[in-house]
């Protein structure tokens, strides 16, 4: 009896629950994507992770963009480019007619009252764009004019590129924080449910857990307007994020038709799978990333810049990248990535390119040797052969110490944990005794960032900015103390000399031939050896939503989203 | 000692070993290496922003006045505001807790029960086909890798024969409709709980299989079995009134200890399957260094299994009533 009706209820639960498993196949013009992780948080202060700046990207906007195909600045809140004038060291910025989610307009008092409450509130990751801003004036509804307590290179290509919030959400939040007695915190913790921007799209609901929904914004600027050549949408309704986390699910939910994009780097390994499935198109796109090897040039033996050529030539960072990164990523030679093309200087010592391996142990032989290295059995013998070298010694003639190559864990990024072995091994090679060491990521940044006790260490940029003030703060003698980004400890005075030049000048073609400049320099004495850049591969379907914008990072940019729409459109 | 007296005592006890962990909680989360502003790798962060935020975060004071702190707000119910998500500590583990109990718990209690009836009739059926049988699936099932397991369930029935849905507790396309009601919304879940339930069954129901099987062979050896069989009593009833009973005793410690500890969930199932649950939660936690949120799951889990082992204690002395501590 008992048995029966299990076998009556079992076909009975499937069948009520069949249907319900249709529902995800349904066919409309929502958008769907797919998200790693849930976002974090939707106040734009406190948003640190990718996806909390995904979704945020859609909804706040900045006064100007970069073009997807030149990396131009594009008005894009902003009526037309900024004017410059030098006598007072001011930028005049006219704003487009818009409106925020609410139906307000947005004037010139918003911009004005988001300078301010970063400069106010010191809020990190921001504040340092907008320190130097001496005075803002609003001299009617839709200009601004930002006074500059010193010429500022980053003005143009950072400042006003931060997006912009509106004042009445939140001058009260604001208020009420000035009057904690963390301030700070106060405004970093607030909860905003329904945040107020003026981009395409508006939040409708995040179930925590499970999805975000996002509409179009009735009243996005943007809307039919022609900006850089395109005609702007967006020509969707909505787009839904789900969670996905494991790309191993999120591939089989592509190419099940439950989401039309992950938003998300897929490895090398998926490719063949989606690249065979009908109505999946894979894209690959540049990164401005930067990964790379990084010595404590404070110490011995690598404050000898011998060493670190030597080092240079000895990667194969063609291997690397048709080996570990499977041909899937660009080799780098300078810390600019070749596809920020306008400040990538070409024009640096290229090391070991082009050698094969014995040539690569000969080249930096010679180099050791002119430097007063010395070996128990040199790895060339006196018959030019190459052999394993054993027993280096440095110029002062002491054998060579074993140091370590930090890495992250292969679990963290097997790229990187990869690229250390290998260069252990190449290192081994000519007799410097050299041992990988993955560890925890937390743990490698608190050694190499915070306290500084390391040998050499293999880390990266996922994301750089466009603007190449970064080489400034990696290499500038000042910022060599705990938690500041030169973590190699490099100090060249003329290259600090340029570095605030280049911060200070306004004139682009100046600064980028001091730019390029800095580069030669750092090439020349390798405090970092760059060794790749990966490409991005992304999957979207293309049986349903078609238009998706290439660009640098990807194709998960405002243009995108503003230019998809659906296949039968 | 009277049941009363011993319950008081356990208590206080519980209270002794709580405020241990409680310190040593605090102690181990920040000898771990680095703070919630080192994992941030941006370079717009300078070092003047990160002391900023390692101030307004309280964490630039001497370790003793942080400990303080965390004392008082503990006693005070304040258990903090995420690092990370800007939100009080107790909103964040509410939200996910009711996720995690609906799925680990029931799986628990699943696989406990279906794990005590194999069981029960694997010991029966000593040396025959079917205890081999189940034996071997149940040492199987309990050494399958989890991960593996749930991929290929996910390949086979959500998206090769397509009955299930791929991840996740709940369909945003239903979900996000309103004209969704109660009932649509609660199959919904159900639909979603099937797979990873299953999973979770697979992997646990075993172990509970061969400790009820062991335990019972053991008691099976009993005299008072055999007192049972002279009398006359039917094989069904000796096996299901005298035998079983006794020899489930060691699969309710068992079952115990991971209902509560199903409370923390699991981060890999959790992570295959996109259950938004607790473990997930503790892992970004405490490899975030977000002191609030890893030291609040960690509370919680401590009181449940200090709690549920002082229940243990009392259900085995009702259920064998020679037990007495």
């Amino acid at each position: 009896m008992l048995k029966s009706k299990i076998i009556w209820f079992i076909p009975a639960i499937i069948f009520f629950l069949l249907p319900l498993s249709c529902a995800e196949q349904r066919s409309d013009p929502i958008l769907k994507i797919g998200l790693h992780e849930e976002p974090k948080t939707l106040n734009i202060w406190l948003a640190s992770d990718a996806n909390s700046k995904r979704i945020l990207s859609l909804i706040y906007q900045p006064l100007y963009l970069r073009a997807p195909d030149t990396l131009d600045l594009i008005p894009w809140l902003a009526a037309d480019q900024p004017e410059f004038h030098p006598d007072t060291i001011s930028y005049t910025v006219r704003l487009k007619q818009a409106k925020w989610s609410d139906g307000s307009e947005v004037t010139s008092a918003d911009v004005a009252f988001t300078a301010n409450l970063i400069k106010e509130f010191k809020i990190p990751r921001h504040y340092s764009q907008w320190k130097f801003i001496k005075k803002i004036e609003t001299p009617d509804n839709h200009t601004v004019i930002f006074y500059l307590s010193r010429p500022e290179a980053i003005f143009r290509d950072r400042t006003l590129t931060t997006t912009i919030v509106q004042e009445k959400e939140w001058s009260q939040i604001a208020e009420n924080a000035k009057k904690q007695k963390k301030p700070l915190r106060f405004l970093l913790n607030y909860k905003i449910d329904n945040p107020v921007g003026c981009g395409p799209f508006v939040l409708t609901e995040w179930q925590k857990g499970a999805y975000v929904h996002l509409k179009q914004s009735p009243y996005f600027f943007g809307k039919n307007r022609r900006i850089d050549r395109r005609l702007i949408g967006p020509y969707i309704d909505d787009i839904l994020f789900k969670i996905y986390g494991t790309s191993d699910v999120a591939v089989l939910a592509l190419k099940k038709g439950s989401i039309d994009m992950f938003w998300w780097g897929l490895q090398p390994g998926y490719l063949k799978n989606l690249q065979q499935h009908k109505g999946i198109k894979v894209l690959f796109n540049k990164k401005s990333a930067l990964y790379f090897m990084g010595f404590n040039v404070r110490k011995k033996p690598f404050e000898d810049v011998n060493l670190r050529r030597a080092i240079a030539v000895l990667i194969n960072k063609d291997f690397i990248i048709s080996r570990i990164l499977q041909g899937y990523g660009t080799r780098m030679d300078s810390i600019v990535p070749p596809g920020n093309k306008y400040w990538f200087c070409p024009d640096v010592d290229l090391y070991g390119k082009g050698l094969d391996r014995k040539e690569r142990i000969k080249k930096a032989y010679h180099i050791l040797r002119n430097a007063g290295y010395t070996w128990v059995v040199p790895p060339v013998d006196n018959n030019g052969h190459v052999v394993s070298g054993e027993g280096i010694r440095t110029p002062d003639e002491r054998l060579m110490e074993p140091f370590e190559i930090l890495t992250p864990p292969a679990d963290y990024d097997p790229l990187r944990a990869m690229s250390g072995l290998m260069i252990q091994e190449w290192l081994r090679a000519i007799g410097m005794p050299a041992f990988s060491k993955p560890m925890a990521f937390g743990a490698l940044l608190e050694q190499v960032k915070g306290r500084h006790e390391f040998d050499a260490f293999v880390l990266g940029y996922g994301r750089l900015s466009l603007d190449p003030d970064y080489l400034r703060n990696f290499f500038l003698s000042s910022n060599d103390k705990p938690r500041g980004w030169n973590m190699s400890g490099y100090k060249n005075r003329y290259f600090d000399q340029l570095a605030n030049q280049s911060a200070s000048e306004m004139n682009r073609e100046i600064r980028k031939d001091l730019i390029w400049k800095m580069q030669k320099i750092i090439m020349a004495d390798v405090p970092y050896i760059p060794l790749y850049d990966p490409k991005l591969i992304e999957a979207v379907r293309n049986d349903t939503f078609r238009g998706w914008v290439n660009m640098l990072d990807g194709i998960g940019n405002i243009w995108s989203f503003c230019q998809v729409k659906p296949v039968s459109r | 000692m009277g049941i009363r007296k011993f319950i008081f005592k356990r208590l206080i006890e519980i209270l002794v070993i709580f405020f241990i962990i409680l310190t040593v909680l605090f102690v181990l989360l920040r000898l771990s290496p680095g703070d919630p502003v080192s994992r941030i790798v941006d370079p717009t962060m300078t070092p003047e922003d990160a002391q900023r935020l390692i101030e307004q975060l309280g964490l630039n004071q001497p370790i003793w006045i942080q400990y303080g702190y965390y004392l008082k707000n503990f006693f005070l119910g304040n258990l903090g505001i995420s690092f990370h998500y800007g939100q009080p500590v107790t909103s964040i583990i509410w939200s996910r807790l009711f996720n995690t109990i609906i799925l680990f718990t029931t799986a628990v209690i699943l696989s406990a029960l279906a794990g005590v009836f194999l069981g029960k009739i694997a010991s029966w059926h000593k040396g025959e086909r079917t205890d081999t049988w189940l034996t071997l699936s149940a040492l199987v099932c309990h050494t399958l890798f989890l991960p593996w397991v749930a991929l290929i369930f996910i390949w086979v029935f959500a998206y090769k024969i397509g009955g299930f849905p791929l991840t996740g507790m709940i369909s945003a396309e239903i979900w996000a409709d309103p004209s969704s009601g109660f009932w649509l919304k609660l199959l919904d879940v159900a639909h979603h709980m099937i797979l990873p339930l299953l999973t979770l069954f697979l992997i646990h129901f075993g172990s509970y299989l061969l400790i009820m099987r062991s335990s019972m062979l053991d008691t099976l050896r009993e005299d008072y079995i055999l007192t049972a069989r002279a009398k006359g009593l039917t094989e069904k009833i000796i096996r299901n009134r005298h035998a079983a009973p006794n020899a489930a005793l060691p699969v309710i410690t068992s079952v115990g200890l991971s209902l509560a500890f199903s409370i923390s969930g699991g981060a890999l199932t959790e992570t295959v399957f996109s259950w938004p649950g607790i473990g997930r939660e503790l892992v970004f936690s405490v490899s975030n260094n977000d002191y609030p949120l890893a030291q609040a799951c960690f509370l919680l889990i401590a009181i449940v299994v200090l709690l549920s082992n002082l229940v243990v204690d009392v259900l085995y002395m009702y259920l064998d009533p020679r037990i007495r501590y």
